[in-house]
């Protein structure tokens, strides 16, 4: 749209998200106004494109888990794409991999399964509702891994598991899917806790067949509210500690949820769906009654103890392709968005514009942000603050690339930056040079060079 | 607007060669004729204008002949004839544009939906069916449909749900479902399907001429023909124009001297069957030997080689509506591209 192509992007703050990709090839974006692919890892192969993805973002040995096609889980070095170490087969089923992919994953931050020695502890879920925890240690040495205690238990026994999530605390976990109700689980127990109700039929008696396609915790602190996206366009909020049905239930556009994220305020959402639309909702349900029935309209259907969303805007950019997932930068007020159309976006939360967009020539899985990034680049290399950058992962394998590439990428972008300002000056001092001296003869060119010289200035 | 864009050029470009400050003054003393309230006094300085304008326009031309023809006589290159501004090569830039170099392309290419079909691995095999109802022109058409592409096999289409035809597709190894809609008694609509994991196009079907509506049209051969895609640039161009190229056989006959074009052109898709023909002056003799390259470097050697073509039909032309993720599923499906009106709001951008 015209108006998000002129607005100019008001200092975009340095950050770094990494995306991964169908095909999998691993890329970092780096921006300064307009973002840029910093790095890639891996080669392209379809045997190994990337289906989930989590990282343990800490400011000491970050970790990033990344499950793919082919059944294996590769852990890496988020800053440079190492690969650490790499699982095959995880559920140990004798069913091949391709038939029971992993739709979930999770990497703990904190230490689970009385591990003290254990360097991280994973949760995958497959498919056909197979969940596994466990933790593996690789402290040693980088070939021996010994898998620590495991805990294996299957969510459902038939459907499939489409959507995954781990509260804040890491105490809970709640899955959905195909035919599977939303559920929550205890996971220092190893129990459900808690189950949904699917709403009921319709006025005309139709009931819509379960099937649930993302989900998220509202607040990271509070693991009883979460909201669902389904497959018949529909934004559901549940609170355990109220009912078994939804506390809200709203339709959104016309094709299916297929991302929800949650901001860090506790209240408000992002919704992205198959063709590309992109909004946030408040989902406060005690706000003022009038207030409410002003924004929302009449709720309908469903029942009348229902309410609906505050649909605060959306984002508009020329986003045409299936919103895959949606990530929000906690210490910026920027939300990125990837998908099929192969554009890592990153919009604006308050003024929902569109900062910048990255064409990444796959189709894009997962989007994740690297929030110490800025710190600990700081710490390690002198680098501009001001210069923003975004880590776009698109996966296939992992070979690993030079580590010193990225490096030498931000000194050749910076000497690009340096360059243009001094040509500007000069520019200018050329021109304040024509309009001195030879002023008969170049006073229309000058004149229009002036022209141009004074919005550039402006801006 | 394009006329008034080129009137404020002109003043520009006047105005440059004077004194600045007379400029201001006439461009606020300049009355356009539609400006003026009185309609007869309006058109007569309207019709004053254009005169003057095709006056000026000949003037051009002449003088541009002019120097054409003097510089043949000097024996210099002549000026080179200027290339028009459309909105073509004007376009907007568009960073998903393919280049020749990019290697995550191929990459892309050799894992994708339609690879197992380029290399050769599976011969295209085509199921046609139609919408629920379907008579005059679209049976007409897929009769046509079903000489152009080798190895299609049209199936009533009966009551069935088209999930359940894709089932049905995949358990006997087709490996594309073409559906012609029809809508009053005339296809307005294409929907190709790639099995068994998808892409789904959904095209709009308009101008469509079946065969025995061309004048001279040839009657195909059973030859399998050649393939020609032009213009299909950016990345979503490329994904359509394989979704095309899936359809055929990769190994064409060259003697059958058949050849298909799927013509991109801002956006929208012609599509054209010909036969065509080399033919030499000198010794008067059809020449259809050879691969359509070799024929082009025998072109080169002797000069009086000419191709002559002839149409076969049908031709149509296709609109990309929708890309879908996955194999038709208009409930739950996951677009790559939908086609949005937020998208139409300048004339300069395209898609494919």
């Amino acid at each position: 749209m015209p108006r998000t192509t002129t607005l100019e992007c008001p200092g975009c703050p340095p950050l770094r998200a990494l995306t991964f990709d169908v095909l999998v090839i691993e890329a970092r974006s780096k921006e300064g106004g307009a973002a840029k692919v910093v790095e890639r890892w891996g080669e392209p192969d379809s045997s190994k494109c990337v289906l989930a993805a989590s990282m343990v973002d800490r400011k000491k040995d970050p970790l990033l888990a990344v499950a793919r096609k082919n059944g294996t889980i590769d852990f890496l070095n988020p800053l440079n794409g190492h690969l650490r170490f790499a699982i095959s087969n995880v559920s140990d089923t004798a069913n091949r991999p391709e038939d029971d992919p992993i739709s979930g994953l999770h990497l703990f931050a904190s230490k689970k399964l009385d591990s003290e020695y254990g360097c991280c502890t994973l949760l995958a879920c497959t498919m056909k509702g197979k969940a596994i925890m466990r933790s593996y240690d690789n402290t040693l040495s980088p070939d021996l891994i010994s898998s620590g205690s495991t805990r294996t238990w299957d969510v459902c026994s038939s459907g499939n598991i489409l959507c995954s999530k781990v509260d804040g605390s890491e105490n809970y976990v709640l899955f959905g899917g195909k035919g599977v109700e939303m559920n929550v689980w205890d996971l220092s127990e190893c129990a459900k806790i808690w189950t949904a109700k699917s709403p009921p039929k319709n006025s005309l008696g139709i009931f819509t067949p379960t099937w649930f396609t993302s989900a998220t915790f509202l607040s990271k602190d509070d693991h009883r509210k979460f909201v669902a996206g389904t497959n018949s366009h529909q934004v559901r909020l549940y609170d355990i500690s109220a009912q078994r049905r939804p506390v809200m239930s709203f339709d959104f556009k016309e094709t299916p949820i297929k991302a929800v994220a949650e901001d860090l305020d506790g209240h408000t959402i992002y919704v992205g769906n198959g063709s590309g639309d992109l909004s946030a909702f408040d989902m406060r349900t005690d706000l003022p009654p009038l207030h409410h029935t002003l924004l929302a309209g009449p709720s309908h259907a469903i029942g009348s103890t229902l309410k609906h969303g505050k649909l605060l805007g959306s984002f508009l950019g020329k986003c045409s392709g299936s919103i895959k997932s949606i990530a929000r930068l906690p210490e910026h007020p920027v939300v990125a968005s990837c998908g099929l159309d192969s554009y890592l976006r990153l919009w604006d939360v308050k003024t929902r514009q569109l900062l910048s967009a990255v064409f990444l020539k796959q189709h894009l899985v997962r989007v994740v942000f690297d929030s110490n990034f800025t710190s600990e680049d700081a710490v390690g290399s002198t680098r501009d603050p001001s210069v923003e950058e975004a880590e776009t992962v698109n996966e296939y394998e992992n070979g690993d690339e030079q580590d010193t590439q990225p490096v030498k990428r931000k000194k050749s972008s910076k000497e690009k930056k340096a360059n243009k300002k001094s040509k500007k000056k000069s520019n200018s001092n050329e021109t304040s040079a024509d309009d001195e001296g030879t002023k008969k003869i170049k006073k229309f060119k000058s004149k229009k060079r002036l022209k141009r010289e004074i919005p550039d200035d402006s801006s | 607007m394009a006329g008034k864009r080129k009137k404020s050029d002109g003043e520009e470009g006047g105005g440059g060669e004077d004194e600045p400050v007379i400029k201001k003054e006439k461009t606020k003393k300049e009355i356009l004729p539609s400006m003026i309230k009185n309609k007869d006094k309006r058109s007569e300085i309207h019709a004053k204008l254009q005169h003057q304008k095709k006056l000026d326009k000949r003037k051009r031309a002449k003088a541009r002949d002019a120097a054409i023809k003097r510089a043949l006589e000097l024996g210099e290159e002549p000026p080179a004839p200027k290339i028009p501004r459309t909105i073509e090569n004007t376009r907007e830039f568009d960073e998903t544009v393919c280049m020749p170099d990019d290697e995550e392309l191929f990459a892309g290419n050799d894992a994708d939906e339609f690879s197992s079909i380029m290399n050769r691995e599976r011969t295209p095999k085509i199921l046609i069916t139609t919408c629920r109802f379907n008579s005059t022109r679209g049976p007409a058409f897929i009769s046509e449909l079903l000489s152009v592409i080798p190895n299609a096999h049209y199936y009533k289409r009966g009551t069935y749900d088209l999930k359940k035809i894709v089932e049905y597709a995949n358990n006997k190894e087709f490996t594309s479902i073409i559906v012609v809609h029809t809508n009053r008694r005339e296809p307005d609509a294409l929907l190709v399907m790639t099995l068994p994991n998808g892409p789904t196009a959904h095209f709009k079907l308009s101008n469509l001429v079946l065969r025995k509506d061309i004048k001279n049209h040839g009657n195909p051969t059973s030859h399998e023909p050649e393939l020609i895609l032009h213009g299909f640039t950016t990345r979503l161009g490329h994904r359509v124009g394989r979704l095309f190229q899936s359809l055929f056989p990769q190994d064409p006959d060259f003697h059958g001297r058949r050849v298909v074009t799927f013509h991109n052109q801002r956006d929208f898709i012609f599509f054209r069957h010909h036969r065509y023909v080399f033919e030499t002056k000198e010794t008067k003799q059809t020449d259809s030997k050879g691969t359509k390259t070799k024929d082009a470097k025998d072109k080169v050697s002797q000069e009086k080689i000419k191709a002559r073509l002839q149409e076969c039909g049908p031709k149509f032309t296709l609109k990309l509506i929708s890309l879908q993720n996955g194999t038709f599923d208009t409930k739950g499906g996951e677009y790559e591209w939908v086609h949005k009106p937020e998208m139409d709001t300048s004339r300069r951008r395209f898609f494919l």
